[in-house]
């Protein structure tokens, strides 16, 4: 214990660790609040748009009441969904500044809706985010690197090493006690802040305990790397380059590789092609016997089956009812589209095996619920209420039911 | 020969020998190249792919059958906002913003269809592209080079003995930076062979690609200056590394990601879904169609009538519905746009506030000059949102022109299958409208765009030229 306090006063002695140290527990500190305050923004604008909402289908129930018409009820009301962020999205913030987190769908096609983008400056989504993902993967590397490039070559450059291999019961125990209090003083500038933040952010422990795991982990799989270097007993400088281009080529120059193949093997074009062919669909109907259009919908929701036949003027389940067979004249194309994303993701994680940065900031999105697994769960969150919302029409729709001011308050919603 | 080019001969001759310089050199020459292939290759898949998608819409709408000109405002049209020449080079926020964009009545629409949400997260290390390699790479390459070029001299002992045979301390600075800038040189070359392969190509300008070969040329000068500097002042060659690689990790990693944080607290966005409740709110209190007796639209009757002298919607020469549309299009597209320039306002804000870090990273700033020039920065997409709004407001529009031209207000309010016939307007009224076409900023706009980036640069630049005199000295000092 008396050698570790040792080691500790020479470690805080010299400047460049000192220092490093401070630096990376500060940018850690900076990088979670930074999360924090993002999240919390997030939050805040979730709960701020729910007055909003209310006045909205207030203002649209005020007009409809009074022809009672559920058609107009049911076309002019707009819903409300949010997904909001995980108590460890601020760790890792993910996608959830490209993607939107609010997103207000009607009863109408939700091909149409689904893939509606938020307002936000691509310029400043450029860059990414400062998180807590972003200090592990790209900075602590660094911090490793000049901690402990000179562990061995420091000594000898400074005269000592030839000394400390002389002394009693060789100098072994004195690297390991070195390079683990090292690795637990850099541990600690990342852990501690981001415990705090955690701890602050009610995250699961589960999850948490994973993410420490995973530091602990890159941070072992850097000092590793920094001691094969070390081992080759080159000078400090050969040290420090050779580790800098390391961490440059598996930081940067090989996840840009990784993101040109995966995207040039795995075309997404579905989005556009589906959102496309399914307009034509939907208007198409204007041109098709309106008994056809309905026996395509109720041979697929047979429980309507039973309404009464249309009338000779237009008539709005007859529109609801085109709307959704749109939308299911292009689930293949749905399917497909989603199937080439999540591919997309597949071989992400796969070359994270590869890629220790790819892989630890794929594992921290997955964890902290911020990828685009999250992204596309949100999307299937607002399908089934979709579902859910024109169920709930439906039913005023095809029994010709009047759609009165209490019937607004009895609409799904959302969670 | 010159002292000078003595020196810098000799200084290359030494990287030349050593196999770790050559190929830290080899490598990032091929990752440029690499980079340049790639994206170029993206670049006319993306091209060629938007035009088809365009070109399939087109067709789409031109096709349409004969139909009540209001069904053709909710069919709509798609565009898409094809690349620039100088994309190729810089992708900018391009794969950042959607590119196909849904065009149709009473609605403004968000551009979709965005590589960001597309990609899975190895977007966001960043693009591979000629821009990125020099923008980020070469600096490292210039340090991992030259951050010993004066310090080993000073460590070996050898300054000494150059300065005693006679070499001025500024010759020393000047040989040395002519072989770092030489190794500059060498990794401006493709970028410049990759400018004037873009500058043949079709809808592209000398002004911007000159603008951007001048931006990345001070760029890597001014690298070649910070590594001389620091290589001058530092005392042991480690202390230079890490102080090369702690600049470089502030400047070019670290800042870039700090800047947007800060701005984007700044000036928070507005988001859709509250907009679009505002301006819902906001038509409500303008006059609400709903409502018969409402004043605003009894007053828009009003003044209908008296024009054309009759007594009742029934007898106007024209269809009293389709004039309505007009009206109605008129006070929500006044609204999109309010706020939408609102938030154009609020986001070029936070762009000016990331602008005033270039003043902390270069490469904040170069990356502002590149974009700009390129025309693929935010502009550059606010340019396609705004051209996209003015042709939707113009077909919209024109289509509810139709409605009220070439549809009687009797078939318009009549039932039966008689009256949807009469009601239809001719197809050939569709491939009357014409296509869009998107118009990209004028080649002297991107150019001048990129001058604030510039000029940032050039401060940097003449920062760092002022810093030479004083190394000199400490170089002479050092000795003594």
């Amino acid at each position: 214990m008396n050698l570790l306090l040792h080691e500790l006063r020479l470690t805080l002695r010299s400047r460049l660790s000192a220092f490093a140290l401070v630096l990376l527990a500060v940018l850690a500190i900076a990088s979670v609040t930074a999360g924090m305050a993002e999240v919390a923004r997030q939050r805040a604008t979730i709960a701020r748009i729910q007055p909003l909402q209310q006045q909205d289908v207030g203002a649209i129930a005020q007009w409809v009441t009074k022809s009672k018409d559920p058609g107009n009820a049911a076309y002019y009301t707009f819903h409300a969904t949010w997904d909001s962020p995980s108590n460890l999205a601020f760790a890792a913030l993910g996608m959830r500044d490209v993607a939107p987190f609010l997103l207000r769908v009607r009863t109408l096609g939700l091909q149409a809706q689904l893939y509606e983008g938020e307002t936000f400056n691509p310029e400043l989504a450029l860059p990414g985010r400062f998180d807590f993902a972003f200090v592990l993967v790209y900075l602590a590397p660094l911090f490793v690197i000049a901690l402990f490039h000179d562990l061995m070559s420091g000594e000898r450059e400074a005269g000592r090493l030839r000394m400390l291999e002389a002394l009693p019961g060789g100098s072994r125990t004195l690297w390991r006690r070195r390079v683990a209090l090292k690795f637990m003083l850099l541990y600690a500038a990342l852990a501690i802040p981001f415990v705090c933040a955690a701890l602050l952010s009610h995250a699961q422990a589960t999850v948490v305990l994973g993410i420490l795991l995973i530091i602990a982990a890159y941070l072992a799989l850097w000092v590793a790397i920094t001691l094969a270097v070390v081992r080759l007993q080159w000078s400090s400088v050969t040290n420090a380059a050779t580790l800098a281009a390391c961490w440059l080529v598996l930081t940067l120059v090989l996840p840009t590789l990784a993101h040109v193949v995966i995207n040039g093997a795995i075309p997404v074009n579905q989005g556009v092609e589906l959102t496309l062919a399914q307009r034509e669909n939907v208007h198409g109907a204007w041109e098709l016997p309106r008994g056809e259009t309905m026996a395509t919908f109720y041979a697929r929701y047979p429980q309507w089956r039973d309404s009464p036949p249309l009338p000779g003027d237009f008539h709005w389940k007859w529109y609801f009812a085109f709307h959704q067979n749109g939308d299911d004249s292009v689930s293949e194309q749905v399917a497909a589209y989603r199937q080439g994303l999540q591919a997309r993701d597949a071989w992400t994680a796969r070359v994270g095996w590869l890629l220790p940065g790819v892989g630890v900031q794929w594992l921290m999105a997955w964890l902290a619920e911020t990828d685009l697994r999250a992204q596309l769960t949100y999307q299937d969150r607002i399908h089934d209420f979709h579902r859910r919302l024109r169920e709930f029409y439906y039913t005023y729709l095809f029994d010709d039911r009047p759609f009165g001011e209490a019937d607004f308050a009895a609409a799904p919603k959302w969670q | 020969m010159s002292a000078i080019t003595l020196i810098a001969r000799d200084e290359l001759r030494l990287m030349c020998r050593n196999r770790v310089a050559l190929l830290s050199i080899g490598l990032l020459l091929l990752l440029i190249f690499v980079s340049a292939v790639t994206a170029w290759s993206h670049h006319e898949s993306i091209s060629a792919l938007r035009a088809r998608f365009q070109t399939q819409a087109n067709e789409a709408f031109e096709h349409q059958p004969d139909r009540h000109p209001h069904r053709v405002v909710h069919y709509g049209h798609f565009v898409f906002r094809p690349p620039g020449a100088l994309a190729a080079f810089d992708h900018g926020v391009d794969s950042f913003t959607g590119s196909a964009m849904f065009l149709e009545g009473h609605r403004q629409n968000s551009a979709n269809f965005g590589d960001v949400r597309q990609s899975s997260l190895l977007i966001r290390f960043g693009q591979l592209t000629p821009s990125f390699v020099l923008q980020t790479l070469a600096p490292l390459l210039l340090i991992f080079l030259g951050y010993g070029v004066l310090t080993r001299e000073r460590e070996t002992g050898t300054l000494r003995l150059l300065l005693a045979q006679g070499v001025s301390a500024g010759a020393l600075l000047a040989g040395k930076g002519l072989a770092l800038a030489s190794i500059g040189l060498m990794t401006l070359l493709p970028a410049l062979i990759t400018f004037a392969f873009i500058a043949g190509e079709p809808g592209s300008a000398w002004a911007p690609i000159s603008m951007m070969a001048t931006g990345y040329a001070l760029y890597v000068l001014l690298w070649v200056l910070i590594v001389l500097l620091v290589s001058a002042r530092a005392r042991r060659r480690r202390d230079a590394l890490l102080t090369l690689l702690t600049l470089w990790t502030v400047t070019v990693i670290l800042l870039p990601r700090i800047a947007p944080d800060i701005a984007a607290s700044a000036r928070p966005l507005t988001t859709r879904l509250e907009s679009d409740i505002a301006i819902q709110k906001d038509l409500r209190q303008m006059g609400d169609s709903h409502n018969p007796d409402d004043p605003f639209f009894a007053a828009f009757k009003q003044r209908v009538l008296e024009r054309y002298g009759v007594e009742r919607i029934e007898d106007l020469p024209v269809n009293y519905k389709g004039l309505l549309a007009v009206e109605g299009e008129q006070l929500t597209s006044s609204l999109f746009d309010r706020y939408s320039r609102e938030s154009f306002e609020a986001q070029a804000a936070q762009s000016h506030i990331m602008d005033r870090f270039g003043l902390a990273s270069p490469a904040i700033a170069l990356r502002r000059l590149s974009m700009a020039a390129a025309g693929t920065d935010l502009s550059g997409h606010q340019r396609f949102l705004d051209q996209a709004e003015a042709y939707r407001y113009a077909i919209v529009q024109r289509l509810n022109q139709m409605q009220a031209d070439a549809v009687s207000y009797a078939d318009d309010t009549a039932t039966g299958d008689a009256a949807d016939r009469r009601r239809r307007v001719s197809a050939e009224n569709w491939q009357s409208i014409p296509d869009f076409e998107f118009q990209p900023a004028e080649p002297h706009a991107l150019a001048s765009a990129a001058i604030p980036g510039l000029m940032t640069l050039a401060v940097w630049l003449a920062a760092a030229l002022a810093l030479l005199a004083p190394a000199s000295s400490h170089l002479r000092r050092g000795i003594q």
